[in-house]
């Protein structure tokens, strides 16, 4: 080696253009795009998820002697699964020409309309789902007529519906109608849970570029 | 960020954030984020600065830890590389500099592990030791030595490339 490194990097850096410092002009554009792909990943991920879910349910329901109910989950995810595709193609709609911050903005107003539009679905299909549940303990209950004699023995003044103590069908029907009531809260929570990190992000960029734009 | 801000605190230091980020960087387009991003760092960061060192010596810290976020977030999971063995994408961006020399000299620097690159950034910026030692959160006694092994490597390296 002629030049020991010092030399080299000191001699390197005397030509103006080794120093010449690139346009900041766009500044959030990559960070915008590994945003908005992170989260179509994690959507990808969740239908997918419920896809899974449909196929193992009515194998799962088979073996519980609850084939039915198995279906039912099953069209029911799968429904869920349609509906979510559905608002993901509304993602491409989105104008890609505009700038990193007015596309944040107008995915972030997409956003909160899907989430706003499956919130009322999640309303009726989150009470299904326990009631598909419970039908499920139903038909298992019901195989067990050995199980029903004891109770009947040892609680002679319940009333049975079939082969189900009717207060236990009351209680079903209360816990229904508040999973009815608060499904909207169950389901906000659960998106949190899943994508609470992400959707903060989001926020977090906007917020920042805003504050960016200002000053 | 206010184009005065950008103007008098962060343009008259560019030369470090360049120099920093192309050793961390094998491609332009690597190069003009991790530059925007260091930028941005600053402008959030500039109301943590209290004088406590020069601002100088804030925009190499800040211009590393960047950097070092960065590439630990691209390779997700991939071997830092330590050995002899040139890793493929090194060699994707040897025309960084005009001047071959430099270009050759970056190349040799990128066989580095992380740290060891940022060391040798701040040696051949003529930081004190104590200032390198400082920005690295490390003791001034190990960075002699350190910078001493890591010039051995790097003419080993340049030996068979620079003549």
């Amino acid at each position: 080696m002629e030049k020991s490194i010092e030399t080299i990097w000191k001699e390197g850096f005397l030509e103006s253009e080794a120093l010449v410092a690139p346009k900041i002009n766009d500044l959030y554009n990559q960070k915008s795009k590994q945003l908005i792909a992170k989260m179509k990943r994690m959507f990808k991920v969740n239908i997918t998820a419920i896809v899974i879910l449909s196929i193992i349910f009515p194998i799962l329901h088979y073996f519980l002697d609850a084939t039915w109910q198995g279906v039912a989950a099953s069209v029911m995810l799968l429904t869920l699964a349609w509906y979510s595709k559905r608002q993901m193609k509304g993602i491409k709609t989105l104008n890609q020409g505009v700038n990193s911050y007015e596309y944040l903005k107008t995915f972030d107003q997409w956003l909160k309309n899907a989430l706003s539009r499956n919130e009322k679905i999640i309303r009726f299909s989150y009470p299904l789902s326990l009631l598909i549940a419970m039908s499920t303990l139903w038909s298992a209950w019901n195989s067990q007529e050995e199980l029903t004699a004891k109770i009947a023995q040892k609680f002679p003044g319940l009333i049975f519906i079939g082969n189900v103590p009717l207060a236990l069908l009351v209680v079903a029907g209360i816990v229904t109608l508040l999973m009815f009531y608060f499904s909207g809260n169950i389901y906000r929570w659960d998106i949190r849970l899943v994508y609470g990190r992400v959707f903060d992000k989001l926020e977090e960029t906007i917020a920042e570029m805003e504050k960016l734009r200002r000053e | 960020m206010s184009s005065d801000f950008y103007q008098f605190s962060i343009l008259p230091f560019a030369a470090i954030i360049i120099k920093i980020c192309r050793a961390y960087t094998n491609s332009q387009e690597d190069f003009e984020d991790y530059y925007q991003e260091v930028c941005l760092q600053i402008w959030r960061s500039k109301d943590n600065f209290k004088g406590q060192c020069e601002w100088s010596t804030w925009v190499y810290r800040i211009s590393l830890n960047v950097c070092l976020t960065l590439l630990k977030k691209k390779k997700n999971g991939q071997q830092h590389f330590t050995s002899d063995r040139l890793p493929d994408d090194v060699t994707t961006d040897n025309k960084a500099f005009e001047n071959e020399s430099l270009n050759q000299l970056y190349k040799a620097i990128k066989y580095l592990s992380e740290v060891d690159r940022a060391v040798i950034l701040l040696y051949l910026d003529e930081k004190p030791y104590s200032e390198i030692a400082n920005i690295l959160g490390t003791n001034p006694n190990n960075i002699g030595v350190r910078v001493k092994r890591i010039k051995e490597r790097l003419k080993k390296i340049l030996d068979g490339k620079i003549n």
